[in-house]
């Protein structure tokens, strides 16, 4: 064998044990299972593809928790997950769904909305694969996910993205963009399949709210805030004051923009009588001047270049010493989700939702995150579901 | 963590000069500055060293997409060009407009800024139209060092042109701000951008060909060729992003990749002489080679920088400097960062910048426009260079890469001028975002 032949042949090694080394993990992130324990008040969990059956056998086919309460009464949706890498959302839905008791009305709960982003990863941003929360029985273990879809489930890419039904032209990234595919159509590419799905649930269901909670950068001005179209404004602003004026945390309202479309909060509220509601807290890790990103400052949001930006006013949310842990933003998702269905019911008494069981701001921020999930080696193995 | 976090970057950079030193190719020399800083970070465990071939292989994907719409659409025109397309059409030009330089210029300008704009990308209109462009040129008297200068500048307005600018829709998806009021906020600039840019090259004829001698010159056309046997193909082409346009509900989404893979057939069925398809395939494939494993190479350079945190301390210090220092830098740091990152760097930047733009009260659309106007010029720059490296491929340019750069220096300089104007001056140009709404 000549000399380039055996340098060629050690590339050829070495590349290949370098691909298996690197893509092993990316394969086992996509198919790892997060255990999520069945609380007392779940009664049933369904599939969106009850609502779009094409949906079916595919990633995006998310799991819906249905936590029906023993007096008839008003319907309230969580979704989380939207975007797979703003995971304070995901915390809140298994908090909710391993502790709420619902005892008038019912909540739906979608812990993964984007079922396939949260089994994608984002090449190019570093992210750490996964996250462990410590509990009392030890670390859980969630996946990291991504803002868009995996291109293994939905693929190619148009050249631009055109929204249904208004035709505004859209990034071509978008098209796998759930938070950009509202309200979807039920023979459209495969995220505006899971959008249409939802909105027939909410319009076959009838559900009076729906909240879609997400995580934003500190640089961005639509941070730590509620953001609602018209019709949920003076329930949003209650909340706003409420939490405030209560439980000591600020979170602003920001008006829907009318005219920026494929958004939840603008689009759930034109096309279904639900009002919908987007919750935003702030995520120093996606940030773009931060440091390594790590699991670290993913959940304790502390950064020495954010502390640095904060003192020259470039943040939009007050920022100290100890950055934005995740029990703050998980506090804040659960508090105003709480505060929220409490406004909608002093509102209308006659499909009013009563929940309990479910921590608020404080609790939170005392006990940690941990604390409010359950073991499932311990549970019963019907109760365990994997998403 | 500054410190820290310098230090990666420091290593990185001299890993990059060490391989130069060494002669190895951009290429290499990148992958080697993405292995050090990788490493040095793990001492540090960002990333933990476990994960680092995760990161490395993971970083090969940011620009699959892209590569996949290089390779398909490089092989088309090589079919088209194969076929005889190519001279054909650059003959027909020549015969009509050889005596009408100023008309030549323009339509040749135009025909470069349409495929951009539709598609939002610099490279389909250097891939689909630059070979016949710049033939053209070529007869006309524009000599190969102006003519890539002059593809190059054309080929990064067509992508900042409405109605697709990528990287404007890549802000507004961050920022929140709708896609919308960029087509006269954008279009003004680039037709007046591109139209000096043709006459500033073109303008001038070097050579002492006239028109006979020019055709003369030219080489044959394959018996049985004609305008529907060239149009055909271009007309699958853009019959199939216009479908998308025109009837978006209702046609499905084929990607560029298939619409180029199904142009390049046609342009096989219609061409009237055999193409050896498999030889011709795999000759462009090699010719491509270098421009993939840059973009291969850049993605895990991203992964590393963002694993490790120096992409976080370079925006950190742009997001710091103070704001009049800060419009001077743009001329340097949106240019250098495509450079670095491609479109990467609209996020990692343009984002954080843009928030505080608005934060301090400048008009958030026309700010945005005026940065779309900076980052094609590093297209050109190292070390990714893809559009510059294209420019230079279809225009068969031979000679170093830095002269044919220098040449474009004065679009180059105009364009900054006009697109920092536009991001320091957006309130007052507000109006040309009422005008497109």
């Amino acid at each position: 064998m000549s000399r380039e032949w055996t340098i060629k042949s050690a590339l050829i090694a070495i590349a290949a044990v370098l691909m298996i080394l690197g893509g092993a993990p990316l394969y086992k992130h996509r198919h790892y299972e997060v255990p999520v324990v069945a609380g007392p008040g779940v009664t049933s969990v369904i599939k969106l593809s009850e609502f779009v059956p094409s949906l079916k056998g595919s990633m995006a086919d998310a799991d819906v928790f249905v936590l029906e309460g023993k007096e008839p009464g008003g319907k309230v949706l969580v979704m989380a997950n939207t975007h797979a890498n703003e995971p304070a959302g995901l915390l809140t839905a298994v908090i909710m769904i391993e502790n709420a008791v619902v005892e008038k009305g019912t909540l739906m709960v979608i812990p993964e909305f984007n079922a396939s982003a949260g089994r994608n990863t984002r090449p190019g941003d570093g992210y750490p694969l996964y996250y462990d929360i410590p509990t009392e029985w030890g670390a859980k273990r969630f996946r990291m996910g991504n803002r868009d879809t995996s291109p293994l489930d939905q693929w190619p890419d148009p050249d631009v993205y055109i929204h249904y039904p208004d035709k505004q032209l859209l990034s071509f990234i978008d098209v796998r963009n759930t938070n950009r595919t509202w309200p979807g159509r039920p023979n459209g590419p495969l995220m505006e399949k899971v959008t249409f799905a939802a909105m027939e649930m909410m319009r076959k269901d009838r559900l009076n709210i729906a909240i879609d909670m997400h995580g934003a950068e500190t640089m961005f001005p639509v941070t730590n805030c509620i953001v609602a179209p018209q019709k949920s404004a003076k329930i949003a602003t209650l909340v706003s004051m409420t939490v405030k004026a209560m439980e000591g945390f600020d979170n602003h309202v920001e008006p829907s923009p009318p005219n920026f479309h494929g958004l939840s909060h603008r689009e759930i509220g034109d096309f279904s009588d639900t009002l919908p509601f987007l919750l935003e807290a702030p995520i120093p890790f996606l940030d773009q001047p931060t440091g390594p990103k790590t699991v670290k400052l993913l959940l304790d949001g502390k950064d020495p270049f954010l502390l640095s930006l904060s003192k020259k006013k470039k943040l939009f949310v007050p920022y100290d010493e100890n950055g934005w842990p995740i029990e703050k933003r998980v506090g804040q998702h659960c508090s105003v989700a709480l505060e929220i269905i409490r406004q909608y019911s002093k509102k209308n008494p006659d499909t009013a939702i009563r929940i309990s069981g479910i921590p608020r701001y404080a609790d939170l921020v005392k006990n940690g995150v941990g604390r409010y999930f359950h073991d499932p080696a311990k549970a019963e193995k019907k109760s365990v579901y994997y998403e | 963590m500054t410190f820290q976090v310098g230090v990666i970057l420091v290593l990185m950079v001299a890993a990059y000069a060490v391989a130069k030193w060494r002669k190895l190719s951009v290429e290499l020399s990148i992958l080697s500055a993405a292995v050090a800083g990788g490493i040095a970070g793990a001492i540090v465990k960002t990333p933990p060293l476990a994960e680092l071939p995760r990161h490395l292989i993971e970083g090969c994907f940011p620009y699959l997409d892209v590569m996949l719409v290089f390779s398909t659409a490089t092989i088309f025109m090589a079919i088209v060009s194969e076929s005889g397309g190519v001279n054909y059409v650059v003959r027909g030009t020549i015969r009509a407009f050889y005596n009408v330089r100023f008309i030549a210029l323009l339509i040749l300008m135009i025909i470069v800024l349409i495929p951009g704009a539709l598609t939002g990308a610099g490279s389909v209109s250097l891939l689909v139209v630059g070979t016949p462009v710049a033939l053209a040129l070529g007869y006309l008297g524009v000599p190969k060092k102006k003519v890539a200068a002059m593809m190059f500048i054309l080929a990064g307005l067509s992508a900042a042109a409405p109605p697709v600018n990528i990287w404007a829709m890549m802000l507004c998806a961050g920022t929140a701000i709708p896609y919308v009021g960029f087509e006269f906020t954008l279009g003004i600039p680039v037709l007046l951008l591109g139209t000096f840019t043709a006459l500033f090259f073109g303008w001038k004829k070097e050579g002492t060909l006239d028109k006979n001698a020019a055709l003369a010159a030219m080489p044959e056309v394959p018996k049985g060729m004609s305008w529907w046997r060239v149009l055909l193909p271009f007309l699958a082409f853009f019959g199939m992003v216009a479908a998308y346009r025109v009837w978006p509900f209702g046609t499905p989404i084929f990607g560029l990749p298939l619409e180029f893979t199904v142009s390049a057939l046609v342009a096989l069925a219609v061409s009237p002489k055999r193409i050896k398809i498999l030889e011709l395939s795999r000759n462009t494939m090699k010719r491509l080679l270098p421009l993939l494993a840059t973009m291969i190479v850049v993605g895990m350079l991203q992964q590393i920088m963002t694993a490790t945190g120096v992409r976080g301390l370079v925006s950190f210090a742009v997001i710091s400097t103070p704001l009049i220092p800060l419009y001077i830098l743009l001329a340097i740091i949106i240019p250098a960062s495509e450079g670095v990152l491609t479109y990467g760097a609209a996020a990692i930047l343009g984002i954080p910048l843009i928030w505080f733009f608005d934060s301090i009260g400048l008009h958030a659309t026309v700010a945005i426009a005026g940065l779309s106007l900076l980052w094609p010029l590093g297209d050109g720059l190292p070390p990714t260079a893809l559009i510059g490296r294209l420019s230079v491929m279809v225009s068969d340019y031979k000679d170093s890469y830095w002269s044919f750069l220098k040449t474009t220096w004065l679009p180059w300089l105009v364009i900054t001028i006009v697109g920092i104007l536009m991001v320091v001056y957006s309130a007052k140009l507000a109006f040309l975002v009422k005008w497109s709404m």
